[in-house]
């Protein structure tokens, strides 16, 4: 099973889901897939760990980054590059859309549905059990709603993003995918995909999903940490 | 409990309402929003209450009102919004009233910006308000130590019913970690009955409590900030925490350095060692009181040649660490203030120079 997702994607969810770190990982493994991609930072809620600490990074590999300018850069003001409205109007062949978390996240969505209406977009609501307030299918509908609410967006698919960072098990990933099932039971949603850590995926029994596992290398890492290209902590405490 | 990963700011508010907290007033401001927007869910779903002052001023006299009372209340803010609140910091510490106030520090002065800084050391442990006052100021380097020292500061705001802070930087309240919590606090028997004003109707005794932080009589003044004088005496006697890191074989140079920017000291401690270099880190769990006996101790072992105090300051704690150190041992400092947390290998840069 391969990701073979195209088109505008909107990558949503509660807060502190894993939406930059799912979205920065979809658009390397799509680019390195050899289509084109662009990527843009919604995110005008969350301080700091946003795409565009990955910014050198996307631009090397050939990813285009939409972001703020640059003065703006580390401004916790919401505001909306011109540019974001360029690239919906004229999408790549993979145009992701990373939006900020909860319904407050996804307000700038609504101030794009001029944009957003005309086209087909995936709506993709990131889920980490892990996390507060989406620990049950309960909780992940309440916040499903509060995000189409405030975006004006129904949501079209889920991604199942369950990790504890470095203390990942294989068995976190169960649990979330067996939560996601349920999810996607209750809402008639669809599993567009699971992401696990590359040090985690030779652990996992493929068996167990049937839905694509998008590799995740992480990129919004604390400044203390180190790790390898395969994903394993070498230094930091 | 089984873990789950929340953000600082999150867990700090999770873990006040562990530790018992019904009143949180806040103002927002970046970095630490998240406590207020966590809070704002998670309060009603136990009884408590959110209150958003108008002022960060009006939210330090709103805690000082809910504290004379004799309830457990949190506030959290950042750097500005701290300075704003320091009058009634000064006034609830004159008064004797348990308090628990968090800054996640932002860069300053000013309005400076919203990445991580440690620039309010001085403001933390020195004042920040006027006259004889100290708080007692846990540093957390993570989520996990976050979590327990909020707990921990309500319990110590009530031992010695005064104000205890939490000082983060921006990155202790924005990153997120797994974390696991403690069993919520139990509530000790209290002797609010003999201070507070929680109403003649709701108490045993028929004393009458007067809250306040005006002396005009000069004994009564003196005698107050005497009885200031000897909690934080025990405070030094009994509440000193920290950690050593890498301090048990011979260290050339012992680095004191606390939160964020000690996670930072470790990584580099741990690179040198694979390149046979012993470095010794010193990390203070609580500014105030300063582990000041166990910084001379380490600076002074015989293999220590230098002692270095990295902060993300132009230099603040490095002046209790020279203090500290009593001369025995050359006392250097590197910091950097702008909100780029300095790297492992700016440090390794830094400790190579001095050795």
């Amino acid at each position: 099973m391969n990701i073979d997702i195209k088109g505008i994607v909107i990558i949503c969810g509660n807060y502190g889901s894993g939406k930059t770190e799912t979205a920065v990982n979809l658009a390397i493994k799509r680019k390195r897939d050899g289509i084109d991609v662009k990527i843009a930072d919604l995110d005008l809620v969350n301080p700091y760990f946003r795409t565009r600490e990955a910014r050198v990074l996307l631009e090397s590999l050939g990813v285009k980054v939409i972001l703020p300018d640059r003065q703006y850069m580390h401004a916790d003001l919401p505001i909306l590059a011109p540019a974001v409205a360029g690239m919906i109007q004229q999408p790549s062949e993979l145009t992701i859309l990373d939006a900020g978390g909860d319904d407050v996240g996804v307000t700038v969505l609504a101030a794009l549905e001029n944009h957003l209406s005309k086209k087909k977009v995936h709506m993709l609501q990131v889920v980490n059990p892990f996390r507060p307030f989406t620990e049950d299918v309960k909780g992940c509908i309440r916040i499903k709603e509060e995000i189409e609410a405030s975006s004006k967006i129904k949501i079209t698919g889920l991604v199942g993003n369950a990790n504890l960072i470095d203390e990942t098990l294989p068995e976190h990933i169960y649990k979330g995918y067996d939560l996601l099932k349920d999810l996607s039971l209750a809402t008639g949603l669809r599993i567009e995909f699971i992401t696990a850590c590359s040090n985690i995926i030779p652990q996992l029994d493929p068996g167990y999903f049937s839905c694509p596992v998008l590799e995740i290398e992480r990129k919004m890492n604390p400044p203390w940490k180190r790790l390898s290209s395969k994903g394993v902590l070498i230094h930091g405490v | 409990m089984a873990k789950v990963l929340m953000k600082g700011n999150e867990a700090i508010g999770e873990a006040a309402i562990r530790a018992g907290c019904k009143n949180y007033f806040a103002y927002p401001i970046t970095p630490q929003s998240e406590v207020a927007e966590y809070l704002a869910k998670r309060l009603p779903e136990v009884s408590g209450v959110f209150l958003q002052g108008e002022s960060e001023v009006a939210v330090g006299y709103m805690i000082f009102g809910a504290a004379g009372c004799g309830e457990r209340v949190m506030t959290t803010s950042s750097s500005p919004g701290i300075s704003l609140m320091s009058e009634a910091l000064s006034y609830i510490a004159a008064a004797q009233c348990p308090a628990v106030f968090v800054n996640i520090m932002r860069g300053g002065p000013g309005l400076g910006g919203i990445l991580p800084s440690q620039a309010d050391y001085f403001q933390a442990t020195k004042g920040g308000g006027h006259g004889d006052y100290h708080l007692l100021v846990f540093a957390p380097d993570g989520v996990q130590e976050a979590v327990e020292m909020t707990m921990n500061a309500f319990t110590l705001a009530e031992k010695y019913r005064g104000p205890v802070m939490i000082l983060g930087d921006g990155m202790i309240g924005q990153m997120m970690e797994p974390v696991e919590f403690p069993d919520n606090l139990k509530s000790e028997p209290s002797n609010k009955d003999d201070w507070a004003t929680s109403g003649m109707d709701t108490r045993k005794s028929n004393k009458r409590n007067l809250v306040r932080s005006l002396f005009l009589d000069p004994t009564e003044l003196n005698n107050n900030n005497l009885a200031l004088k000897a909690k934080y005496a025990r405070m030094k006697k009994e509440e000193i925490l920290y950690e050593g890191y890498n301090t048990d074989g011979n260290y050339k140079v012992l680095i004191v350095s606390y939160g964020t920017m000690s996670r930072v000291c470790k990584t580099s401690i741990d690179m040198m060692k694979e390149e046979g270099i012993e470095i010794g880190l010193l990390r203070p769990r609580t500014l105030f009181p300063f582990p000041e006996e166990a910084v001379f101790k380490a600076a002074t072992k015989e293999s220590c040649k230098a002692v270095i105090s990295i902060e993300m300051s132009m230099g603040q704690m490095v002046e209790d660490v020279e203090r500290c150190v009593r001369g025995q041992r050359k006392v250097d400092f590197y910091g950097e203030c702008g909100g780029d947390i300095p790297t492992p290998e700016k440090i390794i840069e830094v400790i190579k120079e001095l050795i």
